[in-house]
Parts: structure tokens; sequence; C-alpha cells
């Protein structure tokens, strides 16, 4: 006695409420008449049912103060508390996929573009790829001369740029550069460490959008990235993720604060 | 305090929830929420008037999340690691669930992220077809299809682990 002819589709519809009212009755008929649907329908409810109550506590728990102050105000505090988390997500996909005997998460072909951060981030790399590689000729200006770079590279770029002190992380200032970015220009910092490991500071005032990441090519460097308040900073290396991500932190912490300091 | 402040603080418990549906672990959901609650401050002028903050909000968290796992992608973090189904997805400890709870968000984290994604909108957060859609960017029927092969997956990947237990008993 059906109005129509129901398939597996109409089980989801029915779950997720999309089923019309005058059509429930004439699907309930269905699913009678039909117990391997039927059994189908019960096990995706229950799943739903498991699904909402295992994240049912969720609503109830306190909003923690910091998101709080931070919606409420405080702005100033926001981008120092910088997170990682997308890399718990990758490590959970990867857990989650061996625990799963071998179903593969795809991620590929998902529409977002972020086109404005890859682009920085790809120039970022680009500098560094091109100017890191270079032992002699890596800087225009020497760190000997960094209170001539500083007030030089400051004007270019139109923001007040401070050279971040890196030697807590191991790394010394080699010098800096003026480079071409997007339509404007950047200034690219280089710093080394006591292993001649190389990490650039890629640094612009030209940015209008808001984004944070981490960006890299396949066996090429890491870059992190910040685009917020005007500011856009790279931070690039070869170094393992987690020490980039340390190193990384600090040098944006200092850039933020000269560029905020008064003069 | 500003009205639209206030309505974004009124959805952080559901954007932590939804957080905690992509992502699992409490820690990186919530560090999820605060890059969302970031970009949603920089970006208060694009908030339309009329627009509802939830789906405003639910919008740009499903953007960072989608965004980071195409990165975590790219960098090739998605290969695959021989590991075992039990040791594999250790809960840290102050997180109380049953084994029902655990199994069904294990479950929930293995399958893809764009399907995990067009369960929780639709199934936990109680948007309509046409909001979650608009939500993830996708046309309706994408999702439709999206929901559909998720909820498979899921009842594949708790079968499996039912067959698996069964197994361990008998061999016991």
């Amino acid at each position: 006695m059906t109005a129509r002819d129901f398939t597996e589709r109409d089980i989801h519809l029915a779950l997720d409420g999309e089923l019309p009212d005058e059509e429930r009755a004439a699907f309930e008929a269905w699913l009678e008449a039909n117990p391997e649907m039927k059994a189908r329908n019960n096990r995706f409810g229950t799943d739903r049912e498991a699904l909402r109550l295992a994240l049912a506590d969720a609503l109830d728990e306190p909003v923690p103060a910091r998101f709080t102050k931070l919606v409420v105000g405080d702005p100033g505090t926001r981008m120092l508390q910088r997170s990682r988390w997308w890399q718990a997500a990758a490590a959970a996909v990867l857990l989650a996929t061996g625990a799963a005997g071998g179903y593969v998460a795809g991620t590929r072909g998902i529409g977002t573009e972020d086109a404005v951060a890859d682009r920085f981030a790809e120039e970022a790399v680009a500098a560094y790829v091109v100017y890191a590689a270079e032992k002699r000729h890596a800087v225009e200006v020497p760190a000997a001369d960094g209170e001539h770079m500083r007030s030089w590279l400051s004007a270019r770029i139109g923001l007040r740029l401070v050279t971040p002190d890196l030697t807590a992380d191991g790394f010394q200032l080699v010098g800096g550069r003026l480079l071409p970015a997007g339509t404007g220009k950047a200034a690219m910092l280089l710093y080394e460490d006591a292993e001649g490991n190389r990490i650039s500071l890629f640094v612009t005032s030209e940015s209008g959008s808001y984004a944070k990441g981490t960006y890299a090519e396949r066996n090429g460097p890491t870059a992190v990235y910040w685009l917020d308040k005007g500011y856009g900073c790279a931070v690039v290396g070869a170094l393992p993720q987690e020490r980039l991500a340390i190193v990384a932190r600090n040098a944006y912490r200092q850039l933020i604060e000269g560029a905020e300091s008064k003069v | 305090m500003d009205d639209r402040k206030a309505a974004i603080l009124g959805e952080i418990p559901r954007l932590r929830r939804y957080a905690r549906a992509l992502l699992r672990d409490r820690d990186s959901a919530d560090d999820l929420v605060q890059d969302c609650l970031e970009r949603a401050l920089a970006r208060l002028d694009n908030w339309q008037t009329g627009e509802s903050p939830r789906k405003w909000l639910f919008t740009i968290m499903h953007h960072l999340f989608i965004d980071q796992m195409r990165k975590v992608s790219r960098r090739g973090e998605m290969a695959m690691l021989p590991l075992d189904g039990d040791e594999a997805l250790a809960v840290p400890s102050v997180q109380v669930e049953n084994i029902a709870s655990r199994e069904i968000l294990d479950a929930l984290q293995a399958i893809a992220p764009e399907r995990r994604a067009a369960i929780v909108t639709v199934a936990i957060e109680g948007f309509s077809y046409a909001e979650a859609a608009n939500i993830l960017g996708i046309p309706a029927g994408t999702l439709m299809s999206r929901i559909s092969r998720g909820r498979e997956d899921l009842r594949a990947l708790l079968d499996d682990r039912a067959r698996r237990r069964s197994l361990k008993v008998v061999e016991k």
C-alpha cells in the first residue's frame, strides 16, 4: 500500500527528519514489509542514538574562561596561544586508519581554498629555498649592521620590524634582505644555528586576510605562518615540526610585540 | 556587551560539541573552537544581520577543519601506520566513557572527514539538509550521499569491531 517506491535513501531522510509527514505512514508500512530494510533502519537509528549519547555531555560543560575572555575582549593576548590541533587531528586520523584495519580516509579534492594564505606561504618557502642555500650571498645586510637593517627594512615594508632574539632556541641572526611579495614587499630575516641549520622569517605588512597554519611541500621545508591584523609572518625551515613550531612561536611573539610597541 | 558577541558566547557549547565530534581529542577540539572564535571575531563585519550566528560560526569552523585536513594530507601525514586496533585510539584517562560511546566515537574518527562532518551536522547538531549543505558548502545531493556512505562506513566499522571481539573471546 505504498504511495511511492521507497528506497534506502528514505531511511536516511526519515532518520534526519527530512521525510514529509504525509509519507511517514507509508514509509513505516514499507519497513514492515521489508525486514532487511527495517533491520538497516534500526541499526542506523541505534548508531545515531549512541552518537548523540556519547556527545551529550559536551553541552553541559561550563565554557572555559579563556573562551569567554577571548570573545568579550582582551584581543592583545589572542595570537600568543598558538595551537596545533590539526597535528593531533592528523595523528587521530592515522591511528583511526590503523584501527579500522585499512580504511584510508580521503581528504583529496575537498574544495576549500585558502588561496591567500597558500600564496603567502609559497612565497615564503620559495624565498627560503633560494636564499637559505646561498652560503656567502644569503643576505643583503649582515647582522653586524643590525640597526641599519632594521630601519631600512621597516621603512620598506611599512611596519616597525624588530629582529627577534632566537638565541634561546639556538639561532643567531645572519642578516636580512628585501624581497617582492605579491604586489608588495617583504623582509626576510635569516638565522642559523650551530649545526648550520637555517630558518627564515618572512614578514610583510600587506595581509588583508586572517589565517594561520603550516604549509609544506613533500620533501621541502615547512612554513609556519600567521596572517592577521595587517601582518603576514612565516617562519620557514627544514627542522623537525615540533622544534620549528617552538621557534616560530617565539619569533612571532617578538615580532608582534616589536611592531606594536611605541617607538 | 555587543549583541553579536553575546550571540557568539551562547554558541560556544555547541561549537565545542561539534569540534569534539570532528576531532575526538578534547584539547584539540577546544583548540579548534579557539581558532574558530578568533576568526569569527576578526570577521565580525562579514556577519550579515539576520544570518543565524550558529550557521555562521559552524561554517567558519568547518572551513578551518577541512582546510587543515587538506594541509595535513598534503604533508603526507595520512599514510597508514601498522597499528593494532585496541591500542590505536588510547583515550586519556580523564575522558570517562563507556564502551559503547568509545566505540562509536572511535568509529566516527575513522571515517573520511567530509562524511564525518556531514553526519555530525545533521544527526547531532540537528541542522536540516538545506542548512547543513550550506554550512559545508556542498550541494544537497552530495550531502545526502556523504551521510548515507558515512553511516554505512560507521556500521561496517562497528560490525567489524564486534566480530573481532567475539573472535578474541573464542581464542581464549
